[in-house]
């Protein structure tokens, strides 16, 4: 048993590509450039992406339950500058703020599962219509301005350290991270959103109440996509319209990378971790070594591709491999 | 002597656990009308299929017009001047009638809509029928797309037409439209094929008519010099075999009764399924058993009606009422419905009883695994590990972890939607025995089933839908294949 067996290691491999890419990216760059593996620079990305990689989470759980949501970017602008009002112009005590911003994150999140299911339309294109009223209701809460000068203890949220030196977002991020994980893995309704995005109609057979689920599952995503916000305000420290969308993308990109099907059914929360955390590797070594801004983009879209391609590619070989035998 | 259009010789065609068409000759005629009779799965559709080049026979030759090929593609078949009417309709919604008729058919360099109004017109004068060219497909009812489909044959000018249950759509007039246009194409020499369940029809419509049964030719007769009687009595022709299991146990009280359930359609059904009982439910294709069955289990909506579930009157709304009240489905499509094929055995095995087994949301993975092993045990499902992923296991043993899914939920009252459907015969006798065992242990199964053999062996009682209708019930003296197809063609 000792002996290591070839057929062992090599699905190992193609379980965790992903994982062995983040290595390969880190030391890449390590080698390129020698400001990228400082403690410094290594704490910067983790502060940088711990807010889409709590959106991501919540778009994970949209995704694998067989939906996608396109509105999260206005999502966040629109929780973002609600809260900032709260605090700035209404004058509420910051956690107060903060609880009302999360309950709104949920109300919107609600509304896109609501709408999917009365209007009998794929998420994908309820969120198109809904990203769009999104951020015309972002730009009337805000007033069309930016709401400067968030409060301090507001503020810590994002740019805080606990002990010194663990960044609070990070913080945030993990518990994240963890209890996605958890409800995933460890809950009975974990299992129901794999089993709603893998087949809805066996498991709407096998007794599941999957319109229940797919509103369940929306406002998880809500939820988190709010919490993602705090932190991305917190850090910014100043409340505007614009801040918040194009995240949507890159979570569906990281989302993508780390194994989550397009199909639902399919994906794991590290998966989605590592993924978030390539892209932004990616484009903070480029930075690192001087390249250009479009020219990282180039670089971010033909990862996407590649990994796309390389999954298909694998199971479209593993399905000949069945044929033959 | 007629002229012999089109003949097969020794067609065979193989699909996984079934063999399709065996050895099958037939030959068509010049002008004639030709009616193909048989059950379902007697291999009709797959002939129609062989002879339009849709799929390729494993063996035996077409000869058409006294060529002969041994693979025929579409558009091989389209040019010797063969043209199908599917069952499924062949339309583009979102085109006009005039655009799906000329479709495939190119006039000058570009699109030339008002040479396909003409000709769409042409044809509908030729058939009698008064359809706007203009008209999109998806504006149209049903039973007005299946003229243009009819329209689109015939504008292709077709020397052999086939038609697949041309007249399932239509209304009595349409049908007598339709009638009137095969007989002015038989006049101008096209033969016509026309298959269809409707014995009236083909009494009305057909020259000869070929017999088919379990992808054997039977014989061909013709028409006039024949009835019903002989041409049931010819579909049935088959003996049971008699290896079902036995029976195995006293039928008990009633534990489900069905008081005039009502659907989306018109009808209304009702019946009585006891404990220990196998109820047989025949029907014809589109005769509503799947229909029932979901709406008595919560799939679909019904609007009006009982369901008295030991006694009691229950309302079902959702699936997870009818597993409360302790009825179970395996439907009729494993792959699609019935099981998640991308995850493990022991994740399927559970998931309709995931709640109970968890404690409180935690997921309980040692009972899972406890209850996934019992039933690979119990039912011998043939697999590594439960955790193997269930698209790897054959269709007899995916269809044992549906079952096992569905027997987690402590179900009394099973509806089996097509037990054996596309499993090979091994795996057939592991699910008799199955159901028998179940029955003898008390459960009431309520059966749905297409296979002639298999409803007559398993039965204890058969009812016999029609149309949405209950058109009769049958107890085990007076079983017999004729008396089951005259009830679901509805004849008296």
């Amino acid at each position: 048993m000792k002996t290591i067996n070839k057929d062992r290691i090599l699905p190992l491999l193609k379980k965790y590509v992903i994982f062995f890419v983040l290595i390969g990216l880190m030391i890449l760059f390590s080698i390129l450039t020698p400001y990228f593996l400082t403690v410094q620079n290594i704490t910067n990305i983790f502060v940088q992406q711990s807010y889409v990689i709590i959106a991501a989470v919540g778009l994970a759980f949209v995704m694998i339950g067989g939906g996608m949501d396109l509105s999260i970017g206005w999502q966040m602008s629109l929780v973002g500058v609600v809260t900032a009002t709260l605090m700035k112009n209404v004058g509420l005590p910051v956690p107060v703020a903060v609880l009302i911003g999360c309950m709104l994150g949920i109300v919107l999140g609600l509304f896109n599962g609501f709408m999917a299911i009365t209007l009998k339309v794929h998420p994908l294109i309820v969120t198109l219509g809904t990203l769009t009223a999104y951020q015309g209701l972002s730009y009337i809460a805000a007033n069309q301005s930016v709401i400067l000068n968030l409060p301090p203890s507001f503020k810590y949220l994002g740019q805080g350290y606990v002990f010194g030196f663990i960044p609070v977002g990070v913080i945030l991020m993990l518990i994240v991270v963890g209890t996605g994980s958890f409800i995933l893995n460890k809950t009975y309704f974990g299992r129901y959103v794999y089993a709603n995005g893998s087949n809805e109609e066996a498991a709407h057979l096998a007794g599941i109440d999957v319109r229940k689920t797919r509103l369940m599952i929306f406002a998880l995503c809500g939820f988190f996509v709010a919490l993602a916000s705090m932190v991305l305000f917190a850090r910014t420290g100043s409340a505007a319209p614009s801040t918040g969308p194009g995240t949507e993308f890159t979570c569906m990109t990281a989302a993508v990378l780390g194994g989550v099907s397009f199909k639902g059914g399919e994906g794991k929360m590290w998966g989605v971790v590592t993924g978030v955390l390539i892209l932004g590797i990616l484009s903070n070594g480029m930075q690192l070594i001087g390249m250009g801004t479009y020219a990282q983009f180039i670089v971010r879209g033909g990862v996407l591709l590649a990994a796309v391609g390389f999954d298909t590619y694998q199971k479209a070989s593993a399905a000949k491999v069945k044929k033959m035998v | 002597m007629k002229e012999t259009v089109l003949s097969t010789k020794n067609i065979t065609k193989r699909y996984p656990g079934v063999v399709a068409l065996n050895r099958f000759s037939i030959d068509f005629h010049k002008g004639e009308v030709h009616a193909l009779l048989g059950e379902n799965g007697a291999g009709k559709s797959t002939l129609i299929k062989i002879i339009a080049g849709a799929v390729q026979a494993d063996d035996g030759t077409i000869e058409i017009n006294g060529k002969s090929f041994r693979k025929l593609d579409p558009l091989h078949a389209k040019k010797n001047g063969i043209e199908v009417i599917y069952q499924e309709f062949n339309l583009v919604d979102s085109l006009s009638v005039a655009e799906n008729i000329c479709l495939g058919e190119r006039h000058g360099k570009f699109v030339d809509h008002a040479w396909m109004a003409k000709k769409a017109s042409e044809v509908f004068a030729r058939m009698g029928v008064d359809i706007d060219p203009e008209a999109l497909v998806s504006e149209l009812p049903t039973s007005r797309q299946q003229l243009v489909e009819i329209a689109k044959a015939v504008s292709k000018d077709a020397k052999i037409l086939i038609m697949d249950e041309p007249s399932a759509p239509l209304s009595v007039s349409e049908v007598e439209k339709l009638f009137q246009i095969i007989r002015t194409l038989k006049e101008s020499g096209v033969t016509v094929i026309y298959i269809s369940h409707r014995m009236d029809e083909i009494f009305e419509i057909s020259d000869r008519v070929t017999v088919m049964r379990d992808g054997l030719y039977v014989e061909t007769l013709e028409t006039a010099k024949t009835d019903r009687k002989r041409l049931i009595q010819l579909m049935v022709g088959r003996e049971i075999s008699d290896t079902y299991p036995s029976k195995r146990c006293e039928i008990g009280e009633v534990v489900l009764e069905i008081n005039g359930l009502t659907g989306s359609g018109d009808t209304e059904v009702s019946f009585r399924l006891h404990k220990g009982e196998i109820l047989g439910l025949a029907g014809l294709i589109g005769a509503g058993r799947t229909e029932l069955a979901r709406m008595i289990y919560g799939a679909d909506k019904s609007e009006s009606g009982e369901i008295i579930v030991k006694g009691q009157r229950v309302k079902i709304h959702l699936p997870s009422d009818a597993i409360r009240h302790g009825i179970g489905l395996i439907p009729e499509d494993r792959k699609q419905q019935g099981c998640f094929l991308e995850k493990p055995i022991a994740w399927n095995a559970t998931i309709a009883n995931l709640r109970k087994i968890s404690r409180g949301i935690l997921l309980d993975r040692k009972r899972e695994k406890e209850q996934a092993e019992h039933y690979v045990g119990l039912f011998s499902i043939k697999t590594p590990s439960i955790q193997q992923l269930v698209k790897n296991l054959s269709g007899g043993n995916q269809q044992k972890v549906v079952l096992a899914k569905t027997l987690a939920t402590n179900s009394d009252i099973l509806i089996f939607d097509e037990p054996t459907r596309g499993i090979d015969v091994g795996a057939k006798q592991e699910i008799y025995e199955l159901m028998a065992k179940l029955s003898g242990e008390g459960k009431a199964i309520l059966m749905i089933t297409s296979d002639m053999a298999e409803l007559l062996g398993m039965s204890d009682r058969i009812i016999v839908l029609s149309g949405g209708r209950l058109t009769g019930e049958l107890t085990k003296e007076e079983f017999s294949q004729v008396r089951v197809l005259e009830l679901a063609s509805n004849i008296h």
